[in-house]
């Protein structure tokens, strides 16, 4: 760990040898301790440090920026004279906000110190005791067991000067009975929360339940979905609608309903980075503070999340939710979204169908349409055919292709309790119910 | 050891015997603590996207980084650290938490514990051919062309979003084992890309295009991407007007676009060990392969041919070794149908008592290598593009990939795309919206009747920089040779 004392040192040291307008610098250090095991044995066991620092400079309405992972002094002043030299190289941005100024950052108690200790043999032992689990029923058991450090600092010409240090503790596991799977996983900011042996009795009981699978028929179908299914079908409106450059660009459903009823009336869904529920971070890359956006309150769509340059555009302040990737500015996405609970239980949601189907995650979802949020993807890892109120067959994986907009107009009910979880692909951690959806639509089906 | 300052001494990227002695002495180390192997990696990477979005650049932005990997065998087993620093001290304490971490590992080893096929040691240097060195051109000269690219987007009046990206990367790479390999590589690659989207009040529509090699701005320069940008744009302008394509099973008939990233999800991920072996589980998921199948299982039609060769000049999956020090190869994946090999490891070669075909790679200094596509290749068929759309008398001919999604062991696909059109009596005929088509994977490729290639210009080695498996994930670059192909009976229109 660098510390927040080394961390703002780096940063006011880099700022002090910028000639730019207005610069802003990031640093972000990551610890990962991580652990895989496969086939009741460990394959993967690492652990890996990095620390990236990031300066944007702005002169004249033009922005450049560099990074480096190397923080000595000569470094860190190539590396500002780089960001200055591509700022000089732009032509104007006339819609570049200026940075924003300093307000007071919220604290956050996202650090556990038994966390960023994680040892390899503890983390042995856990996958030990999974594997032992799945061994005593004739199963093999797959999984991860990481512990992380994230720091994350940001300082700007403007005043801010904001740091913060979370731990993520993330454990999950497969087990294997022949070509039926079972699925658990937990996420927490300390890993003294985990009990590795209540998460192999819930994987093993996915694994083993209705042994013998059998295909469904291509509809719509009454779907319960667990909460990290849900995961997956909440993600695609984080990324493809819920940000302002999506409503501003016109690719997001939102931009023509904001006011108005948008998805189902048992629908409320919020972003909260300060919820400790969540994985909550007290501000954004730009040194933000997070805010709380209500998003959709009732079904009715009440607002997006903004970063500076999105809310500038609309005389507004920035919501925090500034987000940067690999791929380029995707503009401003939600980071810690809610979905309201309601007032039943997976268990009655079950007692309550007829006929109909429990999906517990999906896999490698898309869109194909994103404007009417259509999605697809297939199920994975204990899917099941309820018939008068009880789960009574194994299903083979399924395919679905379903508007999501008309699916969350659907919603027939939602769990009395939420859970931290993210999806398959890690775009977010949200906290989230399970929930029933009235026909859903499964397009086809796979061979195991 | 060297405390600080550049790992590669000159120009010419040669080492420096400091740091060959500080690599050895590493070694030594790691085997002085108990390791019976141990490789490490020092790696210096830079790029330089410049994105322009709507007009405005978005990004130009530089981005270096420096950093090792040590990989341990300890007691059988896998350990892998990543230094805080270059230094001495780092360096060793760097041995010694991966020395720690192997061990912890050998508590669930598997059985007698990790064997690593032969592979004799090699002492080379290797880079890529580079005429225009992408990051000696000019910054402006980059963003002139975006520049140009965007105004004949903007031409097209339904053209509300546009964006356009220029990407250049080096990497600088030190390999060296125990076992005596040292080696260096340096690989320069770039490419571009362009986007337009169309709106008009009802409908959104999209078409882009991106392609990436191992060469230099030459590459770039020979895109035409002005060109297609207008190209492109025009289209997603008609595609707001195109009707839906229509739903049921006919002959599919992909671009070569389309066919590399089929390739990629339906061909190259399947064919990993690792997954076939259960080991991405978690993550990116296994294969319907098992290793009984390599050499018998019928992947599909007589005229399937694929190969995955990381010796193709200028692919974005080439390289001179992979990351355990085994020379790149050509290899022999399906053969007139038939499946004969996995992409492999060292440690899974050992299962098949054969010499690992060196698809081992990491992405920079911090991550362990996994086995990981290089170039997967549809070889190409004796038609030609026209020939095929000349002889189908009913289908639609798709292009583009606009969304991909899979099952967790790659039988169930469905793929959606950009644009489609309809062919009747051998000829292309009306403009298709929001295509896709779903099948198994196996059934798929087994309903493959054509594939061009006799044309000009029609087989090509398509760049994917976006490939994503591991936990942590590590995205990196690969590449598909492919040209447009015909399959039968397929579901197409799989919209909702």
């Amino acid at each position: 760990m660098i510390g927040r004392e080394e961390a703002q040192r780096l940063l006011a040291k880099t700022l002090s040898l910028s000639k730019a307008e207005e610069t802003q610098v990031n640093l972000r250090g990551e610890t990962l301790h991580l652990t895989r095991w496969n086939n009741n044995h460990i394959h993967q066991n690492l652990v890996r440090r990095n620390t990236i620092l990031t300066v944007k400079a702005i002169d004249g309405k033009r922005v450049g920026t560099a990074s480096t992972n190397v923080l000595d002094e000569g470094s860190l002043r190539a590396t500002v004279e780089l960001a200055q030299r591509n700022a000089a190289l732009q032509k104007p941005n006339p819609d570049l906000a200026p940075l924003p100024g300093p307000e007071p950052i919220p604290e956050v108690a996202g650090f556990v110190g038994r966390t960023a200790e994680s040892s390899p043999e503890e983390r042995a032992d856990a996958a030990g005791v999974i594997i032992t689990a799945a061994q005593k029923k004739g199963l093999t058991a797959a999984g991860t067991y990481s512990a992380e450090v994230e720091e994350m600092a940001v300082a700007n010409s403007r005043g801010i000067s904001a740091y913060n240090a979370g731990t993520t503790g993330f454990i999950r596991t497969i087990v294997n009975a022949g070509d039926n799977t079972g699925y658990a996983d937990r996420m927490s900011r300390d890993t003294d929360d985990f009990d590795p042996a209540e998460l192999a009795a819930e994987a093993i009981l996915k694994a083993t339940l209705r042994r013998e699978a059998a295909d469904l028929a291509t509809g719509e179908w009454d779907t319960i979905f667990e909460e990290y299914a849900v995961a997956d079908l909440i993600r695609f409106f984080g990324y493809i609608a819920f940000g302002a450059l999506a409503v501003q660009e016109g690719r997001s459903f939102m931009a023509e309903v904001m006011g108005e009823k948008a998805l189902g009336e048992n629908v409320t869904i919020w972003d909260d980075g300060l919820d400790p529920r969540g994985l909550a971070e007290p501000f954004d890359v730009e040194g933000v503070p997070k805010r709380r956006v209500v998003i959709i309150d009732r079904g009715v769509a009440r607002g997006v999340v903004h970063n500076t340059m999105t809310a500038a555009k609309e005389g507004r302040a920035s919501t925090g939710h500034a987000a940067v990737s690999d791929w380029g500015d995707m503009g401003p996405m939600p980071s810690n979204m809610f979905l309201a609970t309601g007032s039943s239980t997976k268990d009655e949601m079950v007692r309550k169908t007829k006929k109909g189907v429990l999906v517990t995650r999906f896999h490698y979802t898309h869109s194909p349409e994103p404007t009417r949020v259509v999605a697809t993807g297939t199920t994975r890892d204990g899917t099941f055919l309820i018939e008068n109120g009880e789960i009574t067959t194994r299903l083979r994986n399924l395919r679905y292709t379903q508007s999501l907009i008309e699916a969350f107009n659907r919603v027939e009910a939602v769990a009395s309790s939420a859970r931290i979880t993210r999806d398959w692909w890690s775009t977010f951690t949200s906290v989230l119910p399970a929930i029933k959806i009235g026909g859903f639509n499964f397009t086809g089906g796979t061979t195991f | 050891m060297p405390a600080r300052g550049r790992i590669f001494a000159s120009k010419r990227n040669e080492v420096s015997a400091e740091m060959r002695e500080t690599l050895r002495e590493v070694l030594e180390l790691a085997k002085a603590r108990g390791a019976g192997y141990a490789d490490i990696r020092v790696v210096e990477t830079r790029a330089e996207p410049i994105t322009m979005r709507n007009g405005n650049v978005e990004r130009i932005s530089t981005r270096t980084g420096r950093g090792a990997g040590l990989r341990v065998l300890v007691d059988g087993a896998w350990g892998f650290a990543s230094p805080t620093s270059m230094n001495r001290e780092g360096l060793e304490e760097a041995v010694d938490l991966a020395v720690r971490v192997g061990r912890a590992s050998a508590r669930w080893k598997h059985g007698a514990g990790v064997e690593l096929a032969s592979e004799p040691p090699h002492e080379d240097r290797w880079e890529n051919h580079v005429a225009k060195d992408p990051f000696e051109v000019k910054v402006e000269d980059k963003v002139e062309l975006l520049t140009a690219a965007t105004r004949a987007m903007t031409e097209v009046p339904e053209i509300k979003v546009t964006g356009a990206q220029v990407d250049a990367w080096e990497t600088k790479q030190l390999f060296a084992s125990t076992e005596g390999s040292f080696i260096e590589q340096r690989k320069v690659e770039c490419g571009a890309g362009v986007m337009a989207v169309a709106r008009d009040g009802h409908d959104v529509q999209r078409r882009s295009f991106d392609d990436y090699e191992s060469r230099g701005w030459e590459f770039v320069e020979g895109l035409d991407l002005v060109g297609r940008a207008g190209r492109l744009a025009r289209e997603a302008a008609d595609l707001l007007k195109a009707d839906v394509c229509p739903r049921g099973r006919t002959t599919y008939v992909a671009g070569g676009g389309m066919m590399a990233l089929q390739i990629h999800e339906s061909v190259g991920h399947p064919i990993e060990l690792d997954r076939v072996l259960g080991t991405e589980a978690t993550f990116a998921g296994t294969s319907f392969l098992t290793p009984a199948e390599r050499g018998r299982f019928q992947y599909g039609s007589p005229e399937v041919n694929l190969t995955a060769d990381a010796t193709i000049e200028g692919g974005l999956g080439s390289f001179g070794y992979d990351d355990e020090g085994v020379p790149a190869q050509r290899s022999v994946i399906v053969e007139k149908g038939r499946f004969e090999n996995f992409l492999m490891s060292r440690e899974t070669a050992t299962m098949f008592g054969v010499r690992s075909n060196g698809t081992m790679r990491a992405v920079g200094a911090h991550n362990l290598p996994l086995i990981r596509m290089t170039n997967v290749n549809l070889e190409p068929g004796d038609w030609t593009f026209e020939e095929i759309i000349r002889d189908t008398r009913e289908g639609v001919f798709v292009e583009t990939p606009k969304s991909w999604s899979l099952d967790d062991k790659r039988v169930n696909f469905h793929f959606g795309q950009e644009i489609a059109w309809e062919i009747k009596d051998g000829a292309l005929g009306r403009m298709l919206k929001n295509p896709a088509h779903t099948a198994l994977t196996p059934e798929f490729w087994g309903s493959m009747d054509a594939v061009a290639g006799r044309g000009k210009g029609e087989w090509k080695v398509h760049g994917t920089p976006g490939c994503a498996k591991g936990e942590p994930v590590q995205v990196i670059h690969v590449a598909h040779g492919a040209a447009p192909a015909r399959f039968r009976n397929i579901k197409v229109g799989v919209g909702q």
